[in-house]
């Protein structure tokens, strides 16, 4: 991009206006922004500039009562100024497309961090890997993340104005948001979406360890019985497959049952009966404890209920069904 | 005589003005005459606006201080969806066409009224019930949903009285403005003057055509979407709700696949006003007259497709995202037509600065930026951070408060002559142009600043950090009130008896409205006119202040 772009950039930053940047893809948001910027300036000045100018040089005087002769139309101005906008408008699209699918992608490399998310009035709880639960978000600079957000009540929605990052986090289903943090520190999730009396209040920090030493020694705290009192996800999981009797029909170690085997089915393309396939995430899922006939896999039968769970059990049986490996 | 003494000896046609024709209560509650409807409306919306403002002003005086100042988080919470809810549907949306547009539209056709004149009083009897519904929502403990009614908050089953009410209220209003889109379209393609070709159409009614259109088309599915949110909350059909199996994003789909629409209801109308007074006031023919008409086509149909782009962050796919930014971005061209013909307007014409000229020109600056910053909403780099911050609503004040209560004020001091028959006071008119001007962007602007820093919106308190922009945005939010108070001051003091008459054609304008009298006879024009070119000013003579401009006959074809 453009090194006066750069400077505006830096110039806006410095000034307090925007953020700082703490995630890969900020940078890149900050150059359409500036791009934008100028633009806007540009044509704002030059509409306040003609409009001032016209007024000043136009105005009815007396030795002026009347308009000069001047025509009506002009196809060639009016095309300047459908083409003109019109290519910049493309320019736009394609430069904001390119950042926004850099913003939407995991990054290559490292095994993503997967956390998952739940938002609730008015407070955010973070699950991380290892069966860590916190009210604060931990992540590894550096390291890509995946979030994973759910809701238990109304719609949320996840922002840290550092990462130049949102996404709504919607009861009844799950989405997600990609995006690596570049810079170790403290920043804030904010809430985006109104949730009622307390949302202003609907905050939690964000810590971005400097390694995944550090991360790793944050989760490593109070796990073994040294308190934090939450139960993991993992925990949850293993207890509704147990209790609400999922074990009748789905084993884990691969023998076939009424339905399908949980060993190594998560993350695979699986046949259906009446065509198509579908994936096991974390969508799939959730439809099939919701509405278990919508999807069914090729060679068994649709026998199994609908499961009434809350979002946290739904959540855990996800991460029991990712902990169930392929392999001996 | 002189043409002067003529021009004076009122009345210049036969028959008795709209106002005096019949007197008491029943005459305007009853009345058929599109004009005392319309007055009625003005009456209705400003007393909305009246309303609106005052909790606009509470919710500014609450921001004063960063753990707010004023009441709790619920009552600011409350404040803020009424201020939106009433601002959006009983002033905004109906404002421009259902009290200037109803009055002018059949002037400027020349025709004695619109198509269907009962439609056009059950629109306004319509809208009434609406506007006592929301009062109602008011009195029965109000309503903290946010103007959107997103479920499953609004739906939420603890609610009571109020979200049904509310709906109810939407629903009635919405109904309304289908009557009236309706009855402009049939008025403008059925009673044309003999000789009113479309392209001899002010550029006031290719607008309110275009919205006409928009309302038709775009109402109903508010409609549908209220009612079966009010179903919802009463009996849980599974449409909204995901406790009870149905999906909250599709309301969101329905909401927007209206309200983008209804951004497009407000602001065209707002437009067309632009259009006419831009072109009386610099006194040369509007500049690209089928291009600005055919913009606002291309507006009213674009804005049907766009609608997604309230949803980037809602989790619908990333493809959907870009086809809706790409739609989106489209808008700028019809918006760039418009603006650039509009200033060409004004090249080489003889500009006169009276108060409606003033008020567009601050159109200008307003909708600018309004226009321009919607492309950083438009493009999704840079919308996803700013998705839901006091950005996007600087952007939209800018659009529906700046650019259209800014248009329709100047509609109103523009036709004010007509609708009354009495010239408002031109330096208040003028001080109040300037005091709207400098107030609004002093509210607004630093609410773009602390949105880009990160502050989300409908946030009741705030960091400590944005409390200097947000005492800046209070205090111009008094100084926007202030002018605001100056132009209704200005307006009805001209009531009075003392009150200076108007010609028949003060501002020397050559659209149709302006050969009746000041105000028109009930029946509108004595003899009905004949088609002529709107934007001709040939032909047109200024007898004197008092007596205004003359001659628009020998203009005729």
């Amino acid at each position: 991009m453009n090194p006066a772009l750069h400077r505006l950039g830096g110039a806006l930053l410095a000034a307090g206006y925007l953020p700082e940047r703490a995630s890969s893809i900020a940078a890149g948001v900050d150059h359409v922004f500036g791009f934008l910027f100028w633009l806007s300036a540009f044509f704002l000045a030059l509409i306040l500039g003609l409009t001032a100018l016209f007024v000043v040089r136009y105005r009815e005087r007396p030795d002026r009562p009347a308009p000069e002769p001047c025509p009506d139309h002009d196809d060639r101005l009016e095309l300047l100024w459908i083409a003109v906008p019109l290519v910049l408008v493309l320019i736009l699209f394609v430069a904001s497309t390119r950042v926004y699918l850099a913003m939407t992608s995991l990054e290559p490399g490292a095994a993503p961090l997967r956390v998952d998310v739940t938002a609730r009035k008015w407070s955010w709880w973070f699950d991380h890997p290892g069966g860590k639960g916190s009210k604060e978000l931990h992540l590894v600079a550096g390291r890509p993340v995946e979030l994973v957000l759910a809701s238990t009540d109304v719609i949320h929605s996840l922002y840290v104005p550092e990462f130049r990052l949102k996404q709504d986090a919607v009861p009844g289903r799950f989405t997600r948001m990609v995006f690596t943090p570049t810079v170790a520190g403290t920043f804030q999730v904010l809430c985006a979406e109104y949730c009622g009396t307390n949302h202003s209040a609907m905050s939690a920090p964000v810590i971005v360890h400097p390694d995944q030493a550090a991360f790793d020694a944050w989760a490593a705290e109070g796990q073994g019985g040294g308190g934090g009192g939450a139960v993991s996800l993992l925990q949850v999981g293993k207890a509704v497959y147990d209790e609400k009797g999922c074990s009748g029909c789905h084993s884990v170690d691969g023998t076939p049952g009424v339905g399908p085997s949980f060993k190594g089915i998560w993350g695979k393309v699986h046949a259906l009966q009446g065509g198509g396939s579908a994936k096991v995430d974390e969508a799939y899922v959730r439809e099939s404890i919701v509405n278990p006939g919508a999807k069914v896999v090729v060679g068994f039968e649709n026998l199994m209920p609908p499961i009434p769970l809350e979002e946290r059990e739904v959540q855990g049986i996800i991460t029991f069904l990712q902990s169930v490996k392929e392999g001996p | 005589m002189t043409p002067a003494e003529a021009a004076l000896a009122a009345p210049a046609v036969a028959g008795e003005s709209y106002l005096t024709h019949r007197r008491g209560v029943r005459s305007w509650l009853f009345t058929l005459d599109h004009k005392r409807i319309g007055i009625m409306y003005l009456a209705l919306i400003s007393a909305c606006l009246l309303l609106g403002g005052v909790f606009a002003l509470v919710v500014r005086l609450h921001l004063w201080s960063p753990g707010g100042a004023l009441v709790s988080n619920d009552s600011y919470n409350k404040m803020f969806t009424l201020h939106g809810a009433v601002m959006i549907f009983l002033f905004v949306i109906p404002g421009i066409p259902s009290a200037l547009g109803n009055f002018v539209l059949p002037l400027q056709v020349g025709a004695k009224d619109v198509a269907f004149p009962r439609v056009n009083l059950l629109s306004f009897w319509l809208f009434c019930a609406g506007a006592v519904l929301f009062v109602a929502t008011l009195v029965a403990g109000g309503l903290d949903t946010g103007w959107t009614l997103y479920p499953p908050y609004s739906l939420e089953s603890s609610r009571g009285l109020g979200i049904l009410l509310a709906l109810s209220g939407v629903f009635l209003a919405g109904f309304s403005s289908i009557l009236t889109g309706v009855n402009f379209i049939a008025t403008i393609h059925r009673m044309r003057a003999p000789g009113m070709g479309w392209f001899d159409l002010p550029l006031f009614l290719w607008a309110l055509y275009a919205t006409g259109i928009i309302q038709i088309f775009a109402t109903p599915v508010l409609g549908i979407t209220v009612a079966l949110g009010f179903l919802e909350r009463l009996f849980h059909l599974g449409i909204f709700m995901p406790e009870y199996g149905g999906d909250p994003v599709l309301f969101q789909h329905f909401f927007w696949f209206y309200s983008h629409p209804a951004v497009y209801i407000m602001i065209l109308p707002a437009m067309g006003i632009v259009s006419e007074v831009v072109s009386v006031f610099s006194r040369k023919p509007i500049f690209g007259y089928r291009f600005i008409a055919m913009s606002s086509i291309a507006i009213a149909v674009i804005g049907f497709f766009v609608w997604g782009h309230h949803m980037f962050v809602s989790g619908q796919s990333r493809w959907s995202n870009l086809v809706f930014s790409f739609l989106t971005l489209l808008v700028a061209i019809p918006s760039a037509i418009k603006t650039f013909n509009w200033l060409a307007t004004m090249y080489k014409g003889a500009i006169v600065l009276k108060t409606p000229m003033l008020y567009v020109l601050s159109f200008f600056a307003i909708f600018g930026v309004g226009g321009l910053t919607g492309l950083f909403l438009g493009a999704l780099a840079t919308d996803i951070p700013l998705h839901d911050t006091y950005f996007v609503v600087a952007h939209f004040h800018f659009v529906m408060v700046g650019a259209v209560m800014i248009a329709f004020l100047a509609g109103l001091h523009y036709w004010w002559p007509k609708l009354t028959g009495r010239m408002y006071d031109e330096r208040t008119g003028i001080a109040s142009a300037i005091l709207v001007f400098l107030g609004f962007n002093l509210t607004f602007i630093p609410q773009f600043l602390v949105g880009v820093a990160g502050m989300p919106r409908r946030y009741a308190t705030y960091a400590a950090r944005f409390q200097g922009m947000n005492r800046l945005s209070t205090v111009g939010a008094f100084v926007l009130t202030l002018g605001l108070g100056f132009a209704l001051y200005g307006l009805l003091a001209s009531l009075r008896r003392s009150g200076a008459r108007a010609p028949a054609n003060p501002w020397g304008a050559a659209t149709l409205e302006w050969s009746a009298a000041s105000p028109p006879i009930t029946e509108n024009f004595a003899v009905p006119p004949l088609g002529r070119r709107p934007y001709d000013y040939t032909g047109l003579r200024k007898v004197s202040d008092e007596a205004g401009w003359v001659g628009v006959e020998e203009g005729a074809r």
